[in-house]
This record gives C-alpha cells, sequence and structure tokens, in this order.
C-alpha cells in the first residue's frame, strides 16, 4: 500500500509471513549459548534443596526411595504462625530437628544449618520423638511462585502419603479480606479455614467464604493435596499486625482443640514465656511508633 | 476500588472516603495504648511504655508530655509527628499566654491541635498526621477536662478514653467500670487508670507510666516504685473480691 508521502509500505497479511521475515523473527529468537548459561544458572541457584539428617533416616528404618511414612504434616508458613507452634507445640513434647530447606530468591536466603535464630529467614523439618511419623514444618523465608513446585515436589515427594493428614497454618492481612461489612468492624484477627475434599474433621473456625482466595505456599501445599486426595486444612489468620505480634499468635489457638494438634500439646504452662521472648525480640528496634 | 483514591490527600473516593486519612488512623493502632480518665478533682494519663532496646536511654522514650503547666497530652502513633504537634502546641500556649495574658484552656490547645491536624487533610502533597492524641488539664474555672484528637482533626470531650493498639478491649472495660464510685476519690480514679491498662500489657506496672494533674497542682509524673505499689494493691483487691464470690458460691 502506498502512504501520503509516495512510499510503499508492506501492508500486514493474513495469508502468511513471508520467508524473509521469518528467518528474521527466528535469529531474534536463538539464544546465544551465553543467554543458555545464564539462563542455567540461574536455574541452578533458584533450585530448592532438601537436607535431610541422617537420624531421620536411621530413626525410621529403611525405606524404598528414601520415602518415610507420615501420619501427620503440620506446616507453618509466615513468622506468626511459626511462633505459634514455637510456643504451643515445639515446647510441649520432645521434637527434634530432622531437615532444613536451603533456597535463594530475590526476598529471602536461607542456611542449611538447623541451628538459626528467631529472626533469621528459615525452613525447617521437625519429627516427633515419641511418634516418628509426625512431622512439622516451620518455614518463615519466602518461597517464590517458581519455586513452589520443587518445593512441594521435594517436600511431598519424600512422604509417603498413606494416611496423612496435613494441616497448614499461615496468616494473611486483613485488608486483603474481602467482605461486604466494612473492615473496621472486623473483629480482627480472626480464623478461617479451607479444606480439600478428603478432609472430613471438623473444621476449629469457619470455612473462608467466597470471592476470597488464599495465594502463595499455603495455597501451592492445598492444590497439591486437593489434586493427590490428601486430607489437608489451611488456617488462614486475617491480622491488621503484619509483623509478629501476641495477639496475632494467640488468634490461632482455636486450632490447638482440632484432632491433628490435641494430641500434640501436653504442657502449655510454658507458651507465655517462650511468646513473650520471641515478641520483645522483635519489638525493640522499632522506634517509628510510640 | 480503593487502591485508585488512596494517592493523594485531596481526593474523595466515589463513596465518599477520604483513605489517607482512614490509613493514618490505622498507624495510631500501631502505637502503644494511653488511656485518660477525668475525674472530679483529678485528671489521669496512664500508658503502656514502650520496651527500649539494651542501650537505649529511656528517658527519652516519652509518650506523656507537658503543653504547659496546666495541660499535658498523651499520644498514640507516630513518634516523629507528636514531636511536631507538641512543639507547636507548646509554642502555642506560650503565644496565648504572652498575647491575652491568660493560660489557654484545655478546649483551645486541644481545636488548635486539631485544626492544624485537619489542614493537612486538605493540602496537597502533604499527608496527615500519624497521631490521636489524649489532653487533659484543667480550666481557669477549675473544671477538670479531657479531649481527644485524631487525624481527621476531629476532636471531642470525654469522661474517659483509650487510643492506640487494643484501644477496643480497654474501652469495654471502661464503659463497663467507669463509674461515680470509681472516680469519687483521686486514689480511685488512678486505680481506674492503672486497672484499664493492667487488661492489656502485658508484664504489669514494670510496662506502665502513669501522669495526674490535679487542680492548680503541676503535672505529676508517677515512680515506677509508686505505680508498682499501687498495681500490688489491685491484685490484692482483685484476689479477695475473687476470694469473696467463691464463699459466696
Amino acid at each position: 500500500m502506498a502512504t501520503f508521502f509516495g512510499e510503499v509500505v508492506a501492508a500486514p497479511s493474513r495469508a502468511g509471513m513471508d520467508d524473509d521475515e521469518e528467518e528474521a523473527a527466528a535469529v531474534e529468537r536463538e539464544e546465544t549459548p551465553e543467554d543458555r548459561e545464564i539462563r542455567r544458572e540461574l536455574e541452578k541457584k533458584r533450585e530448592v534443596h532438601i537436607l535431610w539428617s541422617s537420624k531421620l533416616s536411621a530413626s525410621t528404618g529403611s525405606f524404598t526411595d528414601e520415602q518415610f511414612p507420615c501420619s501427620k504434616f503440620i506446616l507453618a508458613i509466615g513468622h506468626n504462625a511459626v511462633a505459634f507452634l514455637s510456643s504451643f507445640v515445639l515446647n510441649s513434647g520432645c521434637w527434634e530437628a530432622v531437615g532444613s530447606v536451603k533456597l535463594w530468591n530475590e526476598w529471602c536466603r536461607t542456611s542449611n544449618t538447623t541451628s538459626v535464630l528467631p529472626t533469621d529467614a528459615f525452613c525447617l523439618f521437625y519429627k516427633l520423638i515419641s511418634d516418628p511419623t509426625v512431622f512439622l514444618c516451620q518455614c518463615n523465608c519466602y518461597v517464590a511462585e517458581d519455586q513452589q513446585f520443587q518445593w512441594l515436589e521435594k517436600v511431598f515427594g519424600c512422604m509417603r502419603e498413606e494416611d496423612l493428614q496435613v494441616t497448614i497454618l499461615s496468616t494473611c492481612p486483613v485488608t486483603d479480606y474481602k467482605t461486604p461489612e466494612s473492615t473496621l468492624t472486623l473483629p480482627s484477627p480472626f480464623l478461617k479455614a479451607l479444606k480439600t475434599k478428603e478432609f472430613k474433621e471438623t473444621v476449629s473456625c469457619p470455612l473462608l467464604e467466597q470471592p476470597n482466595i488464599v495465594q502463595g505456599l499455603p495455597s501451592a501445599v492445598l492444590s497439591y493435596c486437593q489434586v493427590w486426595q490428601i486430607p489437608a486444612v489451611l488456617y488462614q489468620c486475617y491480622t491488621d499486625v503484619i509483623k509478629l505480634d501476641t495477639v496475632t499468635i494467640e488468634a490461632f489457638k482455636p486450632v490447638l482443640s482440632s484432632k491433628n494438634l490435641k494430641s500434640l500439646v501436653k504442657d502449655m504452662s510454658k507458651s507465655t514465656e517462650i511468646l513473650k521472648k520471641l515478641v520483645t525480640t522483635n519489638e525493640i528496634h522499632n522506634n517509628i511508633y510510640t | 476500588m480503593a487502591a485508585r483514591y488512596d494517592r493523594a490527600i485531596t481526593v474523595f473516593s466515589p463513596d465518599g472516603h477520604l483513605f489517607q486519612v482512614e490509613y493514618a488512623q490505622e498507624a495510631v493502632k500501631k502505637g502503644s495504648t494511653a488511656v485518660g480518665i477525668r475525674g472530679l478533682d483529678i485528671v489521669v494519663l496512664g500508658v503502656e511504655r514502650k520496651s527500649v532496646a539494651k542501650l537505649q536511654e529511656e528517658r527519652t522514650v516519652r509518650k506523656i508530655c507537658a503543653l504547659d503547666d496546666h495541660v499535658c497530652m498523651a499520644f498514640a502513633g507516630l513518634t516523629a509527628d507528636a514531636r511536631i504537634i507538641i512543639n507547636r502546641a507548646r509554642v502555642e500556649c506560650q503565644s496565648h499566654k504572652l498575647t491575652v495574658e491568660d493560660p489557654v484552656t484545655v478546649e483551645y490547645i486541644t481545636r488548635y491541635i486539631a485544626s492544624l491536624k485537619q489542614r493537612y487533610t486538605q493540602s496537597n502533597g502533604r499527608r496527615p498526621f500519624g497521631i490521636s492524641a489524649l489532653i487533659v488539664g484543667f480550666d481557669d474555672d477549675g473544671s477538670p477536662r479531657l479531649y481527644q484528637t485524631d487525624p481527621s482533626g476531629t476532636y471531642h470531650s470525654w469522661k474517659a478514653n483509650v487510643i492506640g493498639r487494643n484501644a477496643k478491649t480497654v474501652r469495654e472495660f471502661l464503659e463497663k467500670n467507669y463509674t461515680e464510685e470509681a472516680i469519687a476519690t483521686d486514689k480511685e480514679a488512678i486505680k481506674l487508670a492503672i486497672r484499664a491498662l493492667l487488661e492489656v500489657v502485658q508484664s504489669g506496672g514494670k510496662n506502665i507510666e502513669l501522669a495526674i494533674i490535679r487542680r492548680n497542682q503541676p503535672l505529676q509524673i508517677f515512680s515506677a516504685k509508686d505505680i508498682e505499689s499501687q498495681v500490688a494493691e489491685i491484685e490484692k483487691e482483685k484476689e479477695e473480691s475473687e476470694k469473696k464470690k467463691k464463699k459466696s458460691i
């Protein structure tokens, strides 16, 4: 077609691209060896590694493909859920650290040691000594979207999924909660639950209503359990405090009456002390608000 | 919907919200609790003291400040914003005294602070102050006053009020327990303030700071020892009332 200035411009045609144009496009799309190398290195850097301690295989005996039997898996995601498990569950039984996740992404980096400070980013696995099929995971590092599938495969790949029940605890800002009521009247923090089809037990709080959705690692785990027909329940605490906060942590208490956790909590006497210690180490250095 | 209307302070949302002002009220909730009680001959301000870092000088972290000899205020929210407001209010108190040769009334200085806050909700490019304040004092005619301001620039007179974290819990406690008997004497009013704070303060009296103004007397800040003895008294009374209840059952 001719333009107003007289030059001829090739008009796009639905008849198909010319061979010349196809070749040019193909050259552009082709990666140079450097591009491939960079992509490979980036993928390697973003790999998720799970390091199980030798104690694990020793105590669970020998199993095929390093899979160990697991009847209960409790997963805490985010520092409030992690602090809840530390104060109410981990201190009232004998648990040993059996594994850690080493990953890197733009937001955090975890190390592969099991001795971590409460303020570090970590993802650790614990096993109950009196019942080696009960596992607990505390994950307060950010697992990026592209790493979630790897995390799921590597964690659940090590577990034998017969009779497995999964409980997930996480938090979410109350500003993400969609409701026709005004958010100013919401009694935050509050708990909402979401479960897979196979989960038949009673839930310790109301179910999450539509159109609310769950995002991130908790939703990845729940989706995985739904696809593989594993009974799982997610308890999400909607809170208006994004940092470590005792009121938010205590909002998880109704979960202690659930079937999965009831048998694990024997001694709650030290929970307040541990909770206070965890919160004060975090609180002291913030001077913006008085 | 909120995302399009919360950038600029001067823009109303279609349903009439000023989101920046509402978000500023959220910032107030991040500050520790402050309670104000108006008695008959006394006004009491009690605050939850924030734990200080090991190397930090404790006396530089203050939530209760005198604005003049007969007026003082406690705040909750952004520390830096509070400092600016307190400085402006103090200057205004002295300016008023020099100009009209009378000390400010509590209502006047509250109105000044509230007008200052309101101006920042209507200017372009400036965000609202992220603090709520409890202003207490005595007027020249001897009447005790308690006012509360919030980031929107509104102010109201109260018999007792709370701001900051856990304000809802403490307000419910005050609504139940603020009675004629509870404020009959100065001592009772002080005890009511401490009891209100104990509802939400962890580790008891150590984390409470208290200030009172009595008629024709300057601001008095309680020492830690005095607060501990009050807390011990309150706990004793609580034990006794529980024993009585058990006996009656």
